[in-house]
């Protein structure tokens, strides 16, 4: 299940962070997404020691806690997309194509021209889109 | 899902758009308006490169960001290609030459009014004003990937505009 998602202006500034547990936990997961920075920032100033190529856009899983995970997507213009999740068994393709509709809906809550960049985002249709795309999400079949 | 726009639609607005803010808003002061227009330029280069960069791999350098705007951003926006590149990698410049800018293509500019010197001037002056915008764009389409730099145009070969042939100077601050 996913817990909450995120995305991380180029500046580290928050715009738009969304819990979906329903508990009031939001400022767990603030800290959580937080910290989850500081691991993106080390996989793309040091390549060498990280697995992943330099160019790709999507991650991986960037911070295993007791009970989350935390997968990471960089876009070309340095914004971080943050998911995290309690499965423990979560598939990388259902990932990616999370990933990849989770970007298309920022692309079109940006393109807004009453969307000030670098704000946060606070279209509607953007928030019921990405509630979308969680409800939707199934990590594939289980057992 | 996206619903299309004629193109003559396009210009239009674009052309009033440059008009309004020459010659309505700011009439007595083309500095202001020609960087309100850059300004304009600015805000959809950022927005539509988020666009373009979806699925594509990170750029590992300036001289990958120029050659996307080069071939991918430009066909995007203008259906072809810029034709040439020319950079100066010690000075920091890149220049980016276009031999026929679509938007050129629909200015009108009358070069057998009866006062030619006027006419001459405000034509060149009018086009000036226009290529503000797609500095703008240029530029705001860098400043989303990382790149800060300086764009200026220039425009030869205008009375003629079939043919104009524009370039675009980058100027890196690094």
């Amino acid at each position: 299940m996913i817990a909450c998602v995120a995305v991380v202006g180029h500046q580290n500034n928050p715009l738009y962070l969304q819990s979906f547990t329903g508990a009031d936990d939001a400022l767990k997961l603030h800290h959580i997404v937080h910290c989850s920075l500081d691991v993106i920032d080390e996989r793309v100033n040091n390549p060498k020691r990280s697995v992943i190529t330099l160019n790709e856009s999507y991650l991986g899983l960037l911070y295993p806690t007791e009970s989350y995970k935390v997968y990471g997507y960089l876009s070309n213009t340095k914004v971080k997309f943050l998911v995290v999740t309690t499965d423990l068994d979560v598939k990388d393709t259902d990932i990616r194509s999370f990933f990849r509709r989770f970007h298309a809906a920022y692309v079109d809550a940006v393109s807004n021209p009453f969307h000030v960049p670098g704000k946060k985002i606070i279209s509607r249709i953007f928030a019921a889109r990405v509630s979308g795309i969680v409800k939707a999400f199934a990590p594939g079949t289980y057992g | 899902m996206g619903r299309e726009v004629a193109e003559s639609c396009f210009d239009g607005l674009i052309i009033e758009m440059v008009s309004a803010y020459g010659r309505r808003f700011y009439a007595t002061k083309p500095d202001l308006a020609s960087r309100r227009i850059e300004a304009i330029g600015f805000q959809v280069g950022h927005q539509l490169i988020e666009r373009y960069t979806v699925e594509r791999p990170r750029f590992s350098d300036h001289l990958e960001a120029i050659k996307f705007i080069c071939k991918e951003f430009w066909s995007e926006l203008f259906k072809k290609q810029i034709d040439n590149l020319k950079t100066n990698h010690r000075v920091g410049t890149f220049v980016l030459q276009d031999n026929k800018f679509r938007w050129f293509t629909r200015v009108l500019i009358d070069p057998s009014s009866e006062d030619n010197e006027a006419s001459q001037g405000s034509s060149s002056e009018a086009t000036s004003m226009l290529l503000h915008f797609p500095c703008g764009i240029i530029r705001g389409a860098l400043s989303n990937v990382g790149i800060s730099c300086a764009v200026s145009a220039d425009a030869s070969n205008l009375p003629s505009c079939e043919s104009g042939i524009l370039v675009f100077a980058l100027k890196f601050s690094i």
